[in-house]
């Protein structure tokens, strides 16, 4: 063997040790991140104090030994005082977990206590996965356990060097605490094997690849019922759609890039050019805010149900040809309890039992709590049109219906304004239609582009303060405005006119991700626009007044064209279709998609090894139609520049790549052993701890010290000798067992 | 094909050395490691240090390898009066032929005996010490080649430092391997007794291998295949003796390659076209320890050579072998 590999000195695995430990603590304390629970100022602490005792591993000694002594009853004090004070259990078991973390990290650590510090860190990641079931917590899991592994071999590395001398003291200031981590690194880098990491690593990722298949292949249940903890974590409402608009600044939302909604669809040209994502219908304004009325919330909201399913059929939805088109949203946590839709729809389901309320006229489905984690749902036969019918409306419009039957129709006439600010909408109204009677489609164009003309887009509206209604006041300046103001001056103007309005929000448009195949809804592309009801048609047509928002006529365009325009590839894309595929694959999985994943795995292996039968019969054949041909310079010339090319291949492998993949093995100056050598050095280790040899081992000794020593040219053939090697080790065992 | 032909040699050096041996065991009793060791030196190319005391055999020997080969054999007693022209030779003028002829000395053998060395002046001491480094004597600026093969038998006295000049480190180095006689096994030493020589010159022996044959095995040893990590080895051996403290100077350069080459011989004389650890193990001491210097004073030259084998006795034990 070649130059022995310098081994870490005792001081150095300890130090190792100190920082995979200090990891480990950060690693599991960061969880805080997105585990929503209040424990930021002790994640804080505990993130400081590693980082302390990893700058400056000697501190910890300064330490008086009498402080250890008070920790344990400081720490159940601190434990039951907020049990006391919160009331609430799985909180102050966390923080009690990070505060024990803290002071592992922070004080020298024995043997049970590095275990200590694996558990407590487990724990803390394994609830917020629970708790969370994010894309994050996967990622976490799997940097804590292969750290956590190479702790684990340190750990067993510093016990096995200690073995005999006396076990490092807790208290006491060890002699390792002199760090210098750059001068640790280039240690642990001169002593590792690449070779050895490189299949460590490959090793652990196959681990990883066989826990998912497992992962696959089991018949789930889902977690977040089963577990009861669910709702002691809370999360906070980020674009926060609510039953009322108060008419602020929006310009948080439209920063908020996250992901709200990931939608599937089966059939992608049902995808409307820009979809219009319906949450909330609000109909009342009053006091300066359009809000949903109690009144149409009692109309036209179901009594509240519980289940999985929810049928909601509205007059008979348009029969598309083919199969049934479905829809699969996945509503990210925080949102709303407003479920976004495209319009009414025929059934949707959910992946979990539900307590909802449908809207089933309004299209909109209401959760009774915004829900904690993503929930998922599956929509089919959905209308993605522009246009909704309303019977109910239309036999309240008819003439010589009971008004106190439906007290619809007033209400959304209601202008909730004063009389003054009333007066002034009807002289805009006139100016808007030249006093003429418009049907509904020519007023929303006309008013369209009149408030377009006025205004501006502006995220931060500046209205001058005043008397009067803040929307009207709004109209009057030519201040530019976002798309809540448009929609609720678009309403006002419209209700003026004496068409019946409301204000719709939701999101709009949205991207398409080409590499999951799903369209993203951002919170950015949270929405407010309105829908005009049409007397004639007997529908509420969708206006959406906001400038720069108007119907070009490539809007009506569906399909792939309008996804081609709206096609994200971006890095970002890439990670959300991470998400999705957690989503679609591991979150939102019943029995039925295992199912079809596991087909559809069979399929595309039968497809590949198809694939791979018919290239290779086309090779054959192509080489053959090529062989036949006839020949001449050119065609020689070209074969023998690809066999040139071959062999420069070859060269260059055995110049460089051999070389690359030996110095991969080297980490240190000097070379590794030949792998045949190697196996004759254990060979004769072998035979020479078996007993004495006799005459009958002296060839096959001989030949494995040539294997060993001799040139490569000379070598028998290695198996060969191995073999009788094998044999020879068996006999002399068999020998010493006999003469014993 | 190159290969199998090596082997074949290899063997058929085997046996034509293993003749040698048994030639020389006839006239060397109970001596064998040293008959093996002055074999290693023979095929290596190096030159012996012999330091025993007189009457051990020291003569017999190289005189007995000289025989056993059908070579040339000479012998200069050293003392503080030879000159340099003694050992190598003069020109003189030779009156028929009008011009200076050269004489050749006594160097102008195979086997040459420097009995006594140190009894000599460094100057003549350096004079057969160039001629041991080149192989060659130039008088009057003409080179003349002396035998092929050639190896001196240097013999040094251990205990009467009366009136000597001791040879210098440097020119230590230049011997491949030093080595002690010691007195025989009693039951060898009766043998001895027994068959009641006067003088080496009545040893009857007759040569079993060639001049030629010995040329070719010196060729040879220097094919014999040295794996790395036994080159790796005699480097840390070596690189070991330079970072002892016991000694104010470690083993040179040229006492790794002499390590080496010797290492190469032995595997030869065993018949194997490869070095094994065991051939750089069991040649050391007598490679490495003429070489060291130690950093303190001892009483005499015994006690240093044991001294100094202890240490590399510690430094063999504590180096770990190829596995």
């Amino acid at each position: 063997m070649a130059k022995k590999r310098p081994q870490l000195s005792l001081d150095e695995l300890h130090q190792l040790k100190w920082l995979l430990g200090g990891v480990l603590v950060l690693l599991s304390v960061w969880t805080v991140f997105y585990l929503e629970f209040d424990a930021w100022v002790l994640m804080g602490l505990a993130t400081a104090g590693v980082l302390a005792a990893l700058a400056r591993p000697e501190w910890p000694a300064r330490v008086p030994a009498g402080m250890h002594r008070l920790v344990f009853p400081a720490v159940v004090l601190f434990f039951l005082g907020d049990l006391w004070v919160t009331g609430e259990v799985l909180p102050a078991i966390v923080r009690l977990d990070i505060l024990l973390l803290l002071y592992r990290g922070t004080s020298y650590r024995k043997k049970r206590d590095d275990l200590q510090v694996i558990v407590l860190g487990l724990f803390l990641i394994v609830v917020a996965g629970v708790l969370t079931v994010s894309l994050v917590f996967a990622a976490q899991i799997l940097v804590f356990t292969a750290c956590a592994l190479a702790f684990l071999l340190v750990i067993t590395l510093v016990e096995t060097a200690e073995a005999g001398g006396p076990p490092a003291g807790a208290e006491a200031r060890p002699r390792w605490v002199d760090v210098r981590w750059g001068q640790l690194l280039a240690r642990v880098r001169a002593v590792t094997d690449g070779r050895i990491v490189v299949l460590g690593v490959a090793l652990f990722l196959g681990v990883v690849g066989i826990s998912a298949l497992l992962f696959l292949a089991i018949p789930r249940f889902q977690l977040e019922n089963s577990l009861f903890f669910e709702r002691f974590a809370a999360k906070k409402a980020r674009s926060g759609f609510t039953e009322s608009i108060q008419f602020g600044e929006v310009t948080e939302i439209q920063q908020d890039t996250s992901v709200a909604v990931s939608v599937d669809v089966t059939d992608r040209s049902q995808l409307p050019a820009t979809p219009y994502w319906r949450m909330l219908v609000l109909d009342e304004y009053r006091d300066g805010s359009f809000r949903l009325s109690p009144a149409l919330r009692l109309a036209s909201f179901t009594r509240e149900r519980t289940g999985t399913a929810v049928h909601a059929v509205v007059g008979t939805p348009p029969a598309a040809p083919g199969a049934p088109v479905f829809w699969t949203f996945y509503l990210e946590s925080g949102i709303s309890r407003y479920l976004p839709l495209l319009g009414t729809f025929a059934q949707l389901r959910f992946t979990e039992i539900q307590n909802y309320r449908l809207g089933a006229e309004l299209g909109l489905v209401a959760l009774r709590d915004e829900p904690m984690a993503m929930t998922a749902y599956r929509v089919e036969g959905m209308d993605a049109g522009d246009t909704m019918p309303d019977a109910k409306l239309v036999a309240a419009l008819r003439p010589g219906a009971r008004p106190g039957l439906v007290p619809v129709p007033a209400r959304l006439l209601r202008l909730g304004v004063g009389e003054a600010d009333r007066v002034h909408l009807q002289r805009l109204v006139q100016a808007i239609t030249g006093g003429a009677d418009l049907p509904a489609a020519e007023f929303t164009r006309r008013a369209n582009r009149w408030l377009g003309q006025r205004h501006a887009y502006s995220l931060r509206p500046q209205i001058a303060p005043g008397p009067g209604d803040l929307l009207v006041r709004w109209l009057d300046s030519s201040e530019g405005g976002h798309c809540e103001l448009f929609a609720g001056s678009f309403v006002l103007l419209a209700r003026t006119a004496g068409f019946p309005a409301r204000v719709v929000t939701g999101f709009k448009g949205g991207t398409w991700n080409a590499y999951s195949n799903n369209y993203t809804l951002r919170n950015s592309d949270a929405h407010a626009w309105c829908e005009i009801f049409d007397r004639a048609a007997g529908v509420w047509r969708r206006a959406d007044p906001t400038v720069g928002a108007g119907n070009a006529p490539a809007e009506t365009v569906r399909g792939e064209a309008a996804l081609a325009r709206r096609t994200d590839r971006s890095w970002s894309a890439r990670f959300d279709s991470l998400r999705v595929f957690w989503y679609r694959r591991i979150v939102n999985f019943d029995q039925r998609t295992q199912v079809e994943t596991l087909r559809a795995v069979k399929q595309a292996t039968e497809n590949t090894g198809r694939q791979l039968r018919a290239l290779l019969a086309e090779t054959v054949e192509q080489a053959r139609a090529w062989l036949a041909e006839p020949w001449d310079g050119r065609r020689v010339a070209k074969l023998l520049a690809v066999a040139a090319g071959i062999a420069a291949a070859g060269w260059a492998w055995r110049e460089y790549g051999r070389g690359w993949w030996r110095d991969l093995g080297r980490g240190s100056p000097g070379r590794r052993l030949d792998p045949v050598r190697a196996a004759a050095a254990g060979w004769l280790r072998r035979i020479a701890e078996s007993g004495a040899r006799g005459a009958d081992e002296a060839g096959v000794w001989a030949d494995l010290q040539r294997l060993r020593f001799g040139a490569r040219a000379t070598w028998p053939e290695p198996s060969a000798v191995f073999r009788r090697a094998r044999q020879a080790v068996r006999t002399l065992r068999r020998r010493r067992a006999t003469r014993a | 094909m190159s290969n199998f032909l090596l082997m074949n040699q290899v063997s058929e050096a085997k046996g034509a050395l293993d003749r040698l041996r048994a030639s020389m065991k006839t006239s060397i009793k109970g001596k064998d490691d040293v008959i093996e060791h002055v074999l290693v030196c023979l095929i290596a190319g190096g030159h012996l240090l012999i330091e025993d005391l007189p009457g051990v055999g020291k003569t017999t020997l190289a005189y007995a390898l000289a025989r056993s080969m059908d070579c040339a054999f000479s012998r200069i007693q050293f003392t503080s009066d030879l000159l340099p022209g003694d050992v190598t030779g003069v020109a003189i003028y030779d009156e028929t032929a009008r011009e200076f002829v050269f004489k050749p000395g006594p160097v102008f053998a195979s086997v040459v005996l420097a009995d006594e060395i140190n009894r000599a002046t460094p100057k003549t001491q350096s004079a057969l010490l160039e001629v041991m480094d080149r192989a060659r004597v130039t008088v009057d600026g003409v080179a003349h080649a002396v035998g092929a093969p050639f190896m001196v038998f240097a013999t040094q006295n251990p205990v009467d430092y009366e009136g000597t000049f001791p040879l210098p480190e440097s020119q230590m180095d230049r011997f491949l391997m030093r080595l002690q006689m010691g007195y025989p096994q009693p039951a060898d030493e009766l043998d001895i007794l027994r068959i009641a020589r006067t003088s080496y010159d009545a040893i009857a022996l007759t040569p079993v291998v060639t001049r030629a044959q010995v040329l070719q095995f010196q060729g040879l040893t220097a094919q014999v295949y040295v794996e790395d990590s036994v080159l790796d080895y005699i480097l840390r051996l070596v690189t070991a003796t330079r970072t002892e403290a016991e000694f104010k100077a470690g083993a040179s350069v040229r006492g790794g390659l002499a390590l080496r080459t010797a290492a190469q011989a032995r595997a030869l004389l065993q018949g194997r076209d490869f070095v094994l650890p065991d051939d750089v193990v069991e040649l050391v001491t007598p490679i490495l320890a003429h070489r060291l210097v130690l950093a303190r004073q001892t009483s005499d030259a015994l006690e240093e050579r044991r001294v100094v084998a202890g240490v590399l006795k510690r430094i063999l034990a504590a180096l770990p072998l190829p596995r």
